[in-house]
């Protein structure tokens, strides 16, 4: 499959108004005379047929200062003075360190045209937490790009090891994070599935069970298996590609899981064969894993039930890293997964997303360089996630490192997720993404969201392509650890 | 196995118009169509306002989460949010807006703060905030501490212990073993500030004295209503004042006494005097200046049992500021301490109690890590009642209305629930590091990721380019 072959289609907003960057206001001066609603090409301003007055301003389609430089800027062109805009304070309630408005702003643009935007006053690339990817700048060379781009090839293999197992490439070096049903709505499910098959990628279960809607994308989806054993049966086993053991997630290393019990509705309770509206632990860690024969074991066994599939093993990111790579390496893992400290989650401490284990962009070096060092590096794939935001934090990590990402949030904020935080209490996402609640649940189908998912990769693999273009590589591979592409804010002066 | 140490938490609201982070306004162009009403989850929108149901009444801001849908959904675009100015003024430059509303909510229901989406906060931060914990991905038995199957032990010991015992030569043993005294949480409390009402002062007694820990108190506030929990209560004076208070300290089980350089020479025998009261230990208490590492030293050397180092409230070290000289922070100090007494094999001979800036949970274990055996706090416990805390333009405490007249009970409750709370995120990280004794936390700086190090060591490696001398 070519990347660009995917169908883009517009998929706008669920919701009336998005959240506006700038305050448009209209002074008592106004006359009405609707010079700015027929100057105006980005709607802001609107005059009804047969209305007298001009409505109030739709902040969110301005585009702010920038504007000034157009001959149509409305500011300039009421003859009456009567506009001005401003930073909205709204916008400052929206987002925080890790994630700017902007880079939400800009990943719904994302999701609604499958481009990254065309307006210039959003921070994308970067976020705001003054550390990490964030002080990592790509360092390109000057001159232009002589590749063209449909040389590009954005494929990676899961398959090195060359053990007669399964040899998958996917298409597009990005997958999507387990996410159990129970934390997520199911059509927040199902669509990160389809979505999945239409990038020649995957998606995870999560610890939930695997619920029969994901059938007819087996060949796209992981099956989780963690500490609670929460749905994991044989058949759920056979009938996928990979298999991913969580031992642990970067938002809570060493804390296992915890679904709240009023999120755990009937359907939940039936999916993890569990009872309704307890609470639900998932252990830490697995009680029959305590060393790294144990951990072997327990892969045979998987390989022995499935003998076709690949084996996954997601571990968060303390010290000795490293030495968990290369143990999961020689127990026959074919994708080490390393989780990062300021990763996702559906519910966690918070003391434990700020505090415990380190953060990815650490990690990633370690792993890569000590795999490298035991020689073992060609014959592993390494993914990373945990804070890999954008398509730039996806670049300076393959950089770094990493042969791919697995992405969460990302594509909860296609869905328009605001990361709020709320996802744990009560009925769960007010905005239906991370719920089970019946009416909740139902806010959105999965043919919006799958498209919503599709555009953003899209528009992910857009800024892939033109980067490695501009490095001049043909595949995505070349990228992998070139720390000499990329340079720190504060070190490289 | 000991009885499993246990805090009993338990729902306490208090009646106080709160600070919020949010302010939602309703515009005039409002048409009362009641759209918000149904899309939000929180009950924000309620109708009737001066109670005319067909009008929207003012939204609620207390419920709100910030979940946009009101915002998004109003089909005027009526509605605008933005961040309190009253929520941002709060604090300062270490004690963060955000802190009040967690703590504030922890003393409510004495829970671990439990949140949606990965960490929201910068990468890294001075002093404890740029420190990770580690943890144990797979070689270790099992933990399940915070849900009860397992015991992971927060208790801490203080006093002094003996470097080695010394034996004659029929085998008799010749060092005495001094008494030590077991604090089931390594936190203690310290009497924050001079002006509380009474109902504030017996309340921070008895949460104490309910916890099994100490509270720190000058003599004159030690009255006779709070002599039940003398146990608990560590009377804090200057050594000259010993003979004044020889009754007092014969009741108590530890007294702290104020630093005084003299006592580099004179400890040995206010020790001693101390001891022939009873079986006492002694805490000296010493502010945090530059280079305190060396008085402590000195201290240590000299007998002390339990030195208690206090920083600035906002966790940097007590003195003059200039631009020379920035102040060191809060780790920093307990690292210089600890590894001075490490060097000079001393560390295991006494206990180091440290306080000043402890305002997270998350600081009890990141002290402990850096070199303390337990910590202290005060501030945090006013903030469990609501207060708030002001840096600039110099400290001020801002009570609640009505703290006054909060019963006892209340204000032990939430107190209560406040070290609750901060006892299971210690187990929560002790559990993630596969540490189940707390007393080992002291100063395991290799099971901790401290950001200069790893990132000259990662980042510094790589992109760093050779130094340039110029001559």
């Amino acid at each position: 499959m070519k990347p660009s072959t995917v169908k883009i289609n517009p998929m706008p907003s669920r919701f009336k108004h998005q959240v506006p960057k700038y305050k448009v206001t209209r002074s008592n001066a106004c006359i009405n005379c609707s010079t700015c609603a027929k100057s105006c090409p980005h709607g802001v301003h609107e005059r009804l047929e047969g209305h007298n007055k001009v409505r109030p301003p739709i902040d969110y389609k301005c585009i702010g200062f920038d504007c000034s430089k157009n001959d149509f800027y409305c500011v300039d062109r009421c003859p009456r003075k009567a506009l001005s805009v401003s930073l909205n304070p709204m916008y400052e309630t929206l987002g925080d360190y890790r994630w700017t408005a902007d880079m939400i702003t800009a990943t719904w643009i994302m999701a609604e045209t499958g481009y990254p935007p065309e307006r210039t006053d959003l921070e994308y690339d970067i976020g705001n937490s003054g550390g990490g990817f964030d002080k990592l700048r790509l360092k390109f060379p000057s001159g232009r790009p002589k590749l063209d781009k449909f040389e590009i090839s954005t494929e990676i293999p899961l398959n090195r090891r060359n053990d007669g197992r399964v040899n998958i490439m996917i298409s597009t070096p990005v997958y999507g994070g387990g996410m159990s049903f129970g934390s997520v709505s199911l059509p927040t499910m199902v669509s990160k599935a389809r979505n999945a098959e239409i990038w020649n990628t995957f998606t995870c279960t999560g610890e939930g069970g695997y619920p029969e809607m994901l059938t007819p994308y087996d060949d796209h989806v992981i099956t989780q298996v963690a500490t609670g054993l929460f749905g994991v049966r044989e058949e759920t086993i056979q009938r996928v590609k990979i298999i991913e053991f969580k031992y642990a997630q970067g938002a809570k290393p060493g804390l296992g899981g915890h679904l709240l019990g009023e999120k755990n509705t009937e359907s939940v309770a039936r999916m993890r064969e569990a009872v309704k509206g307890s609470p639900l632990f998932s252990p830490f860690p697995f009680h029959s894993v305590y060393s790294i024969e144990d951990h072997k074991k327990h892969i045979d066994w998987i390989k022995e039930i499935n003998p076709k599939a690949l084996i996954s093993v997601k571990v968060s990111t303390p010290n000795d890293v490293d030495m968990v790579a290369v143990g999961s390496y020689y127990a026959g893992a074919h994708i080490i997964h390393i989780d990062g400290g300021y990763g996702g989650t559906g519910a966690a401490p918070d003391i434990a997303k700020k505090n415990i284990a380190m953060p990815i962009e650490y990690a990633i070096t370690k792993v890569h360089n000590f795999l490298k060092e035991e020689g073992v590096r060609d014959e592993i794939t390494l993914i990373a996630s945990g804070g890999v935001r954008t398509a730039h934090d996806l670049a300076k990590a393959i950089c770094l490192g990493a042969d791919g990402c697995v992405i969460g949030t990302a594509e909860m904020v296609s869905l328009e997720c605001v990361r709020c935080g709320n996802c744990e209490s009560g009925r769960g996402c007010a905005r239906g993404i991370a719920s089970t609640d019946s009416v909740l649940a139902d806010l959105f189908n999965e043919d919006w969201a799958t498209q919503r998912l599709t555009n953003m990769y899209h528009a992910w693999n857009v800024q892939l392509v033109e980067i490695l273009q501009r490095f001049g590589m043909r595949s995505v591979r070349e990228l992998v650890g070139r720390t000499d592409l990329l340079e720190h804010i504060d070190y490289s002066k | 196995m000991p009885k499993k140490y246990h805090i009993d938490t338990k729902v306490t609201p208090l009646e106080l118009e709160y600070i919020h982070k949010f302010r939602i306004e309703r515009g005039e162009n409002c048409i009362n169509c009641g759209r918000c009403t149904k899309v939000c989850i929180y009950e924000v929108h309620k109708r009737g306002r001066d109670g005319d149901s067909r009008k929207m009444a003012l939204p609620s801001t207390v419920t709100c989460r910030n979940c946009f849908r009101c915002i998004q959904e109003c089909p005027r675009g009526a509605l605008e949010k933005s961040l309190d100015g009253d929520f941002l003024n709060m604090g300062g430059s270490y004690w963060k807006p955000d802190m009040f509303i967690t703590l504030w909510k922890q003393a409510e229901d004495g829970k671990v703060p439990v949140s949606g989406a990965g960490y929201r906060g910068p990468f890294t931060g001075p002093g404890f905030d740029g420190m990770w914990t580690d943890m144990s991905e797979i070689v270790r038995p099992t933990r399940d501490g915070i849900h009860g199957r397992e015991y992971i032990s927060t208790s801490v010991e203080l006093g002094r212990k003996l470097n080695h015992l010394v034996f004659d030569e029929n085998g008799k043993m010749l060092s005495e073993v001094q008494n030590t005294i077991d604090v089931p949480i390594p936190i203690v409390f310290d009497f924050p500030y001079e002006e509380l009402g009474a109902n504030i002062r017996a309340g921070i007694i008895k949460a104490a004295a309910k916890l099994n820990t100490f509270v720190i108190l000058s003599p004159k506030d030690i009255t006779p209503d709070v002599k039940g929990e003398m146990k608990n209560i560590i009377p804090l004076m200057s050594y000259k004042d010993i003979d004044a208070n020889l009754d007092l300290i014969r009741s108590v089980r530890i007294v702290a006494l104020e630093y005084d350089e003299e006592m580099e020479k004179t400890l040995p025998a206010i020790i001693e005097k101390i001891k022939k009261l009873g079986s006492i230990l002694t805490m000296v208490r010493i502010p945090a200046t530059r280079s305190v590492e060396d008085a402590v030293l000195k201290l240590a050397q000299n007998g002390a049992e339990i030195i208690h180092v206090v920083a600035d409230y906002r966790g940097i070290e007590i003195g003059t500021v200039d631009a020379e000289n920035p102040p060191l922070l809060s780790r920093d100090v307990i690292r210089a301490v600890h590894l001075k007494l490490v060097d000079e094999r001393v560390r295991d001979e006494v206990s180091i109690l440290f306080s000043g800036g402890i305002a997270m949970a998350e600081h009890v274990p990141k002290a402990m890590i850096c070199g303390a055996d337990l910590t202290a706090i005060d501030i945090p416990l006013l903030i469990a009642l609501g207060t708030r805390l002001y840096e600039e333009p110099e400290k001020i405490l801002v009570f609640a209305e009505g703290v006054e007249s909060l019963s006892v009970g209340t204000i032990t409750q939430r107190m209560v629930n406040l070290m609750g709370a901060w006892h299971s995120q210690l187990l929560e990280v002790m559990g993630a590091m596969g540490i189940r004794e707390a007393r080992r936390l002291r100063g395991e700086t290799g099971r901790a990721i401290f950001y200069e190090e790893i990132d000259a060591d990662t980042f510094g490696k790589l992109f760093k380019k050779s130094e340039t001398v110029s001559l």
